[in-house]
């Protein structure tokens, strides 16, 4: 059972928000709809994210493998230019800075896809219609907990509470 | 032993007669270019004399300088080619393939010595000029460099002939188009790994120098003069 | 803490920046028609020089590079305008960035992807360009890594995917909204390009993220990408362009004709499509100051680059130099100097004469200073090598030309596209107004 509610600004979000983790809402059931991104004081509704790791260790991969690449390459067919060493750092290692950078984008585009849940087939629930100015909150609870839920968004401010399935 | 093909020109010699521009024009197809195209910069001579002025009239002295591709062991030109279409082999040629010239011209950039020519346009010949070709050398397309190549099709029959017979290619065997044709002998052709050969000593004697040596090219061409 | 503003507010920022959208003015149909044309007459001109040969082009030895490479030098100068805008502002969280940062965005994609067709019109045998790029093949050859002009591929992809992504990010959440409110074909490729975007805070804070990361990246990029394009000839042996500044100097070209470029184009876009409220006179002000301080720079750099030269007094560089000051190139050099130093110096330097008319003045004496200098890097340096025998001349031809004049064609036509398809100002982070 979803329970969208709107509210006029972020701190009635947020104190919606903060009333229902306190009645055991897990913040996984709660999504906020806007149209600008609404900031919230920390702690109020964290969103863990491995972005930056992501990205860190795709360009390391990626660097990697391009030094691999160049590496194999350059001894595979063996040709002299210029009198340099076949395999030498510096005279490829723009090759291997560029290809560290494009792991980087690579890896960031890709999480981004997936933490943002964007692409993925499952059903999401339904989405509130979102208009610039207001801020929806939708939450997925048990169809026992709804009545106290519903309390709750309204004492905190919610303008406009809706039931739905 | 490799050979290690290399050249030395005494310039004290050279009469500046451009016998050598001609042989080579002969020996390897090279493209004909038109007055216009000449005056726009495109005629290409792999071996070209250039003339030097020193002092004022009436004591000018004229020095000749022939200058064809050094076949530099650290050449400048070889790691620019993105797609390896000029690279060292191993007796120390700077060799220029065609089929893999993608015609970036960075290497004719890179060259100091300026001895690197593109194709602007596909060569052609009017009548009946194509009957003179050597069918030993590779007719290019229009959009490839080519420069000289020490003519490597004799320097490949000079091998192969010698093998042949089982033995090492002698001294002298095998000349260039340019060194053949030179008629005061002012152009050498050898293997600089043979030191007895006459380019191993003429390149050991003390008149010898090498052009923009400063550089860094370590250039295989030895130019011998009077020191100043 | 953030806020956003009024919903009255928002609907109205909304109608101005979608309603040049709309419809298609007859000065609108001209643009496209006019760069149309022209791009068509550049890509004839291309095709005539592929049939014919390279030698229709005023190329020649010992100027091997010329009219093209200045032009591919130039394009992806022009293309940091949005990496400065986008990236470092937004990292310096400067809030006045906001309406501008689409607009340099789409130069950035847009310069790049100009710039990167120039090294395969100046190609010799351009049908085999594809042998650059790393995949097996009979043959068992591979690109050499070692090339400058490989470093050059990998830079400008990584750059262009980067940009193409920095650009593509932000539009998701505005082309949404464009979904909801549209319908026929526009709402297909909205809702297609969306991706399916909703506004919950999860996929915001993602986006927030990859915006972070993004800036940083893409600047990182950005810099090594013009150090790479000016290492095509500070790693060559050539008289004056064997420099150890050609780097930072590029880098710093580069950031100065971007912004050039973005105020020539704000100015446009706020005169057509009637964002006076939006692209204020504190942003051009901004940009100007911008402009300025990279102004001050090129000057620094220049006179780094020349002196050095001149009082090492190198015999092969002092001819090149000569030229550059004094003989064949002089007229060409000393205006260089006059449209990107004095110019700009003058009408952004005294507070009363920076207005936006002046900036804009300044911006376009800028690009045509700074396409000057490319000119000047490439072809002095070329026509006068180590052996003086070898000494030359260039001039363009008409083939050149038209493909130049083409290419400027063509950039404006891609934003006159883009500016119909997709909102010019980031409307959600415009609304997203911070304190301070």
């Amino acid at each position: 059972m979803y329970l969208t509610a709107e509210f006029p600004d972020a701190e009635t979000a947020a104190a919606a928000i903060t009333a229902l983790r306190g009645r055991g809402l897990h913040p996984a059931a709660m999504d906020l709809f806007s149209t600008t991104p609404i900031e919230l004081a920390p702690g109020v509704l964290d969103r863990p994210s491995r972005m930056s790791l992501a990205a860190v260790a795709g360009a390391v991969a990626l660097c990697l493998l391009t030094v691999g690449f160049v590496y194999f390459t350059q001894h595979h067919y063996p040709l002299v230019t210029g009198g340099m060493p076949l395999f030498s750092f510096w005279a490829t290692g723009v090759v291997f800075f560029e290809m560290t950078m494009l792991g980087a984008i690579a890896t960031t585009f890709l999480m981004f896809l997936w933490e943002s849940g964007l692409l993925r087939r499952r059903a999401i629930g339904p989405v509130p219609t979102v208009e610039p100015g207001s801020i929806w909150l939708r939450v997925d609870c048990q169809t026992p907990q709804v009545a106290e839920a519903g309390e709750c968004l309204y004492h905190a401010g919610a303008t406009k509470v809706e039931r739905l399935k | 032993m490799e050979h290690r093909w290399g050249m030395a020109i005494d310039l004290d010699r050279c009469t500046g007669c451009e016998a050598c521009v001609a042989a080579c024009h002969a020996e390897n197809n090279l493209p004909l270019s038109d007055p216009d195209q000449a005056a726009k910069g495109r005629a290409v001579h792999w071996i070209r004399v250039d003339r030097y002025y020193e002092g004022e009239f009436p004591d000018v002295r004229l020095k000749y300088m022939p200058v064809l591709c050094q076949h530099c062991d650290d050449a400048p030109c070889e790691p620019v080619c993105p797609v390896y279409a000029t690279y060292q082999n191993h007796e120390g040629l700077n060799v220029q393939v065609y089929n893999r010239c993608v015609g970036t011209r960075y290497c004719g950039n890179n060259c100091p010595y300026s001895v690197r020519f593109f194709n602007f346009f596909a060569p052609h010949w009017p009548e009946p000029l194509p009957l003179q070709h050597n069918p030993d050398v590779a007719v290019r397309m229009g959009g490839v460099m080519e420069k000289c190549t020490f003519c490597i099709q004799r320097i490949q029959r000079g091998k192969r002939d010698a093998a042949t017979e089982g033995r090492r290619v002698a001294d002298g065997e095998i000349q260039p188009a340019c060194a053949q044709s030179c008629p005061p002998e002012a152009i050498t052709f050898g293997d600089l790994n043979d030191k007895d050969s006459k380019v191993s000593r003429l390149a050991a004697s003390g008149r010898a120098t090498r052009l923009l040596e400063d550089l860094g090219t370590k250039p295989k061409v030895f130019y011998l003069q009077r020191a100043k | 803490m953030a806020t956003t503003l009024p919903a009255t507010a928002c609907d109205q920022v909304r109608d101005d920046i979608w309603r040049p959208m709309r419809g298609a003015s007859p000065a609108y149909v001209a643009a496209v028609a006019a760069t149309a044309l022209l791009v068509a007459w550049g890509l004839f001109c291309w095709g005539y020089q592929i049939g014919h040969g390279i030698g229709v082009a005023g190329i020649r030895r010992p100027t091997m590079w010329a009219f093209y490479i200045v032009n591919f030098v130039f394009w992806i100068g022009i293309s940091h305008a949005g990496t400065l805008i986008s990236a470092i502002l937004r990292l310096t969280d400067a809030g006045w960035r906001k309406p501008v940062t689409r607009v340099a965005e789409a130069i950035t994609v847009f310069a790049l992807m100009i710039g990167a067709l120039f090294p395969l019109i100046h190609l010799g045998r351009v049908w085999l360009f594809y042998w650059l790029i790393p995949y097996p093949n009979q043959r068992l050859l591979w690109p050499n890594f070692r090339s400058p002009l490989v470093w050059d591929l990998t830079a400008i992809f990584t750059y262009l995917t980067g940009s193409i992504i920095y650009l593509y990010l932000p539009l998701i959440p505005d082309l949404a909204q464009l979904a909801a409110h549209t319908d026929g074909w526009r709402r297909s490729l909205y809702r297609a390009l969306s991706l399916g975007w909703t506004g919950s805070d999860r996929q915001w804070h993602a986006l927030e993220r990859a915006m972070k990361l993004m800036a940083g990246i893409i600047l990182a990029v950005a810099v090594s990408v013009h150090t790479v394009v000016s290492w095509d000839f500070a790693m060559a042996l050539a008289p004056m362009w064997h420099s150890t500044i050609f780097g930072p100097y590029f880098v710093t070209g580069a950031i100065f004709s971007g912004i050039a470029a973005l105020l020539v184009v704000m100015a446009v876009i706020r005169k057509m499509m009637r964002l006076e409220a939006y692209l204020e006179p504190r942003h051009f002000d901004n940009l100007a100051k911008l402009l300025l301080l990279m102004c001050l720079l090129w000057l620094y750099f220049t006179i780094a680059e020349n002196l050095t030269v001149w009082y090492g007094n190198a015999a092969a560089e002092m001819s090149v130099f000569a030229a550059r000051t004094r003989g064949r190139y002089a007229v060409l050099f000393w205006t260089m100097v006059a449209l990107n130093f004095a110019v700009p110096f003058v009408l952004l330097g005294i507070r009363r004469l920076r207005t936006i008319a002046s900036a804009t003045i300044s911006g376009l004496s800028v690009l045509v200073g700074m396409w000057l200098e490319r000119y000047l890097i490439v072809v002095p340096t070329l026509s006068m090598p180590h052996l003086p025998a070898a000494w030359g001349s260039y001039s363009p031809t008409w083939v050149e030309v038209s493909i130049t004049v083409a290419t400027f064609a063509a950039m404006a036509l891609l934003y006159l596209i883009f500016s119909k398809l997709f909102p010019i100002i980031a409307i959600w982070e415009y609304r997203h107004v911070s304190d301070g």
